[in-house]
């Protein structure tokens, strides 16, 4: 005890205190060796813990079990707070459990920090999406087009570019979707699947144009894409390329059978091309009977419209009237005569059938092809 | 070049550097480096054990079984009761007045065992699931630490008295990673005034144990802190409703401690054995139910709180079973804090009212995070009554200014409510619970010192100037009641001339000199209205009758005083 004192007296003298120091010194260098041993213990067990907590998520959500992945990302973010992956593997759990606003903050959060990760970019654009946040989810989904992507960068912005055209699609902003087309259409390979995607999203926006010229690339790579020649043929008839349409169509039918659609848009092509007498590259005599035949289709409109029996309300041209008068000289023989009735019939026939389709309910096939004739010629 | 035209550097020796250095107040300051090494040191091994304990106890996932929920503070109580009765009776309580006791009673003196008993029953209590936080045991263990090194190195009393707050200081910067916070809580709770001499010590202790802890645990915040700002200033009144709740919050969960504590002490001795366990079996209840969050300190799920991943009816359930979790963790005697708790019910508390007022009103009120963060603060103002502390431990932790008008409001507000609701302070209350009086440092903050204006009254008597003769001092003297005369000697100063000094004087021949050239003594010090009142006790021993001067201009008399007036002004002081 004595010693001891003696000891504790010996640093209490001030002439020693730099001895003092030099022992605490040695204590404090001691003490962190031992807590360094300590640290590296607890890190590694944290970091284990993480791992293994985060495989088990990533297990669950190939799985699609979310709630479950939900708990293994939030106790692998316990032991690694700010990992990026884990928040964003939760997240996503997260969206799969619909835990939207959750998901939401984690997003925002990691938004924060890194503006140029494309896969958060993309999921809080989808988030505001969702949520009818349009203006939102276009900054979103423009961030994602220009962010950083991991592996192959140039797919990556153009699965967001062409994401963010569903959904200007999706929300009738076809003008906007048909100007971010353009800008995919320059970046994308002449794959033909991708142009057939293409053309199928530059209809969908109304350019049949640019979707035509898509199919048609398309259609170089693989000239029997089914897809490609009823997307083509769709196009060029919205055009009012019927020959075209003909073509691409018929061959559509052939390479798919099944295609219900492009049977159906074939039969209204063959229709018009049956009753368009305006077409280049037909004989006289076949455009006479082609003016007959629709001249006649347009009297079986007027006789079948319950609308047009009696007087005509006031204001009203008497339709019934004006296709009797003209009835007897449209003939072949009467237009043989006289070219220019051609005009006359044709003119009466897309009269009746423009108001009769507001008034007389159900079209035949023949009255559906007049109406895209007159809409043709009244576009040249 | 001779010894005397050498630079000072030059001339320095190796023992006068030496002996520069170690002078007493600079080993003093060296010494405070070592405790915060030290406790930061402590304090790491401290979350270490926490964390181990959790795992251990109640699993590493975050989805646990109610089994384990159920089990692991019920056991964890068995063993923390024997161990606090039988072992380390020293160790209950949060660490905060017992470091106090240490400053104000036992002159720094805090026994290592204490640290000790903390430490584990601290780790075992928290990692198991009880409602406690590990800042004021870090606190104690700090001040344990630093106590334990004062006296190996045998310091002296003033200083040992000092110690034991710069270690606390330390572990708590340490433990909440905030060391400006730490400083002014030890500042604020703990010493109760702002000395030059500790608030070096202080800081320096601080400011290591962080920089140590850092460098093992990394230097982000404990929790994640969102974009927090405030849009427009009628956010400020959706703020004042937070104030207004919080202040109410705070009176509820003090009152509950405060209600609670006693009553659970006074029950049969054996129960004591039992309690911790009782209160660990119900907050396994609660976390069964459904709210696992109100286990252990909660940092996490106070970081998912402030990134809005609850919603607001969640968030207000989880700050009412929060405070019955911390009243049945601390009441049971189960040692640990009442920081982490606080925090987390301010932190809860204040997202669910911004959540609330967000859909109410979705213009007055900004983000949930901004809300949590000022909530904590709410709550810290009001439950531990530690106003500055609370608006600096937002700035700190948050390291945005721009919520410093939202933080003063709310927290001026709860601090206000709770001052009004609740007279006593939490701490206080623990003190006069544990028979100990100690000073109240709310009161200390708010007592009313006297000034020399209080005590003085106005100079009705003869004023003489230095240039007047003595004989006129004498003829004053002669006519009045007036035994001390005041003698303005420009630019001198003031003088009083006793009855016995004049006739001296006359004695002596010099009734026609002025009195300037006949006066031989030091002229008396200023004194001006403002002072202290105890600074007139050094004036009026040696003059009787005190000048007191304006500060703007020391020839102008605006008062006297006497012994007689100052002691009964001191004995009145506080009939009134």
């Amino acid at each position: 005890m004595a010693t001891g004192s003696k000891g504790l007296d010996f640093l209490r003298d001030r002439r020693h205190e730099p001895v003092t120091l030099a022992l605490l010194t040695l204590l404090a260098i001691v003490m962190t060796l031992a807590v360094t041993g300590l640290s590296r213990i607890y890190h590694g067990q944290q970091e284990a813990l993480a791992v293994r907590w985060s495989a088990r998520g990533v297990e669950d959500l190939k799985q699609q079990r979310f709630g479950a992945a939900v708990g293994e990302f939030r106790a692998a973010l316990r032991y690694a707070r700010d990992n990026d992956s884990y928040q964003l593997n939760l997240a996503e759990a997260l969206l799969g459990e619909r835990k939207t606003d959750e998901a939401y903050a984690y997003l925002i959060n990691l938004w924060d920090r890194e503006p140029e990760n494309g896969l958060v970019t993309l999921e809080l654009a989808r988030i505001a999406a969702s949520r009818g946040q349009t203006t939102r989810a276009l900054r979103f989904y423009h961030n994602a087009i220009y962010a950083i992507w991991p592996g192959n960068q140039e797919e990556e912005t153009r699965k967001s570019r062409l994401e963010l055209i569903d959904y200007l699609l999706g929300i009738g902003a076809k003008a906007q979707a048909q100007a971010e087309l353009i800008a995919l259409e320059a970046n994308l390979p002449e794959e033909s699947p991708l142009q057939a995607h293409l053309g199928g999203l530059f209809l969908k926006a109304g350019d049949n144009e640019h979707a035509l010229a898509a199919f048609r690339l398309a259609l170089r790579e693989d000239r029997h894409d089914a897809v490609a020649l009823a997307g083509a043929g769709t196009a060029a008839f919205e055009q009012g390329r019927y020959l075209a349409a003909e073509r691409y169509l018929k061959e559509a039918v052939a390479a798919a059978p099944d295609d219900v659609d492009s049977a159906a848009r074939l039969a209204t092509t063959e229709t018009v091309l049956g009753l368009d007498p305006f077409r280049p590259q037909i004989s006289a005599a076949t455009r006479d009977r082609m003016t007959v035949k629709a001249f006649s289709a347009a009297g079986d409109r007027i006789r079948t419209c319950p609308a047009l029996s009696g007087q005509p309300p006031h204001g009203r041209p008497d339709l019934v009237q004006q296709w009797n008068n003209l009835k007897p000289r449209v003939t072949e023989y009467g237009l043989r005569r006289n070219p220019d009735l051609v005009n006359s019939a044709m003119q009466l026939t897309f009269n009746i059938e423009q108001q009769t389709s507001g008034w007389c309910g159900a079209v035949t096939e023949a009255d559906n092809a007049l109406l895209l004739i007159a809409k043709l010629h009244e576009e040249h | 070049m001779t010894a005397g035209t050498l630079p000072i550097w030059a001339r320095l020796t190796p023992v006068s550097l030496l002996r520069s250095i170690f002078r007493e107040d600079r080993f003093f300051l060296i010494l405070s480096v070592f405790i915060g090494i030290f406790s930061g040191l402590a304090v790491v091994c401290f979350r270490f054990s926490i964390e181990w304990c959790r795992i251990y106890l109640l699993g590493s996932g975050v989805s646990l079984s109610p089994m384990r929920l159920l089990l692991a503070p019920t056991l964890a109580g068995l063993v923390i009761a024997v161990l606090a009765i039988h072992v380390f009776p020293e160790a209950r309580g949060s660490g905060v007045n017992q470091t106090k006791a240490a400053l104000y009673i036992f002159n720094g003196y805090i026994p290592f065992k204490t640290a000790v008993g903390k430490f584990i029953l601290s780790a075992l209590a928290i990692g198991s699931g009880y409602s406690l936080g590990p800042e004021d045991p870090s606190l104690q263990i700090g001040a344990c630490l630093a106590s334990a090194i004062g006296r190996r190195l045998r310091l002296s009393r003033e200083r040992m008295r000092l110690i034991a707050p710069v270690g606390a200081a330390a572990g708590l910067a340490a433990a909440f990673n905030a060391p400006i916070s730490a400083v002014l809580f030890v500042i604020e709770e703990v010493i109760g005034r702002w000395t030059a001499g500790i608030l070096g010590s202080v800081v320096l202790s601080a400011v290591s144990s962080v920089v140590v802890m850092r460098w093992f645990l990394g230097s982000e915040s404990l929790f994640r802190i969102p974009v927090v700002e405030m849009r427009r200033p009628s956010e400020l009144i959706a703020y004042s409703i937070l104030g207004l709740v919080g202040g109410l919050a705070s009176v509820a969960f003090s009152m509950g401690v405060g209600v609670l504590r006693p009553r659970f002490r006074q029950m049969a001795p054996w129960t004591q054995y039992f309690q911790p366990a009782v209160a660990g079996l119900l907050i396994g209840c609660i976390a069964a139910l459904g709210a696992p969050q109100v286990m252990g300190a909660g940092y996490e799920f106070m970081d998912q709180a402030m990134h809005g991943q609850f919603t607001w009816q969640f968030l207000a359930i989880l700050a009412l079973f929060k405070i019955v979790a911390t009243l049945l963790s601390f009441v049971s005697g189960t040692p640990g804090g009442m920081f982490a708790p606080t925090l987390f019910i301010g932190a809860m508390l204040g997202a669910s009212v911004g959540g609330a007022e967000h859909a109410l009103l979705p213009h007055m009120s900004g983000s949930p995070g901004t809300y949590a963060l000022v909530g904590m603060g709410v709550l810290f103002a009001g439950f531990l009554r530690a106003p500055m502390t609370s608006v600096f431990m937002v700035l700190e932790v948050s390291g945005n200014y721009s919520i410093i008008l939202p933080v003063i409001v709310a927290n001026t507000l709860a601090y206000v409510i709770s001052r009004t609701l609740q007279p006593t302070a939490i701490f206080d209350t623990l003190t006069r619970q544990d028979g100990l009086e100690l000073p109240s440092m709310e009161e200390l903050r708010e007592e009313n010192i006297l000034h020399v204006e209080d005590a003085m009254r106005p100079p009705k008597g003869p004023l003489l100037e230095g240039s007047d003769p003595v004989e006129k001092a004498a003829r004053l003297i002669a006519q009045g009641p007036h035994g001390i005369l005041l003698v303005r000697v420009e630019p001198a100063g003031w003088y009083s001339l006793t009855r016995e000094a004049i006739e001296a004087l006359t004695a002596e021949g010099k009734g026609a000199e002025p009195l300037e050239s006949a006066l031989t003594d030091e002229p008396i010090p200023p004194l001006y209205p403002d002072q202290p009142l105890d600074m007139v006790l050094r004036y009026v021993d040696r003059w009787p009758l005190v000048p007191v001067v304006h500060r703007a201009n020391q020839m102008k008399l605006v008062g006297v005083l006497t012994a007689r007036e100052v002691l009964a002004r001191y004995r009145n002081f506080g009939e009134e």
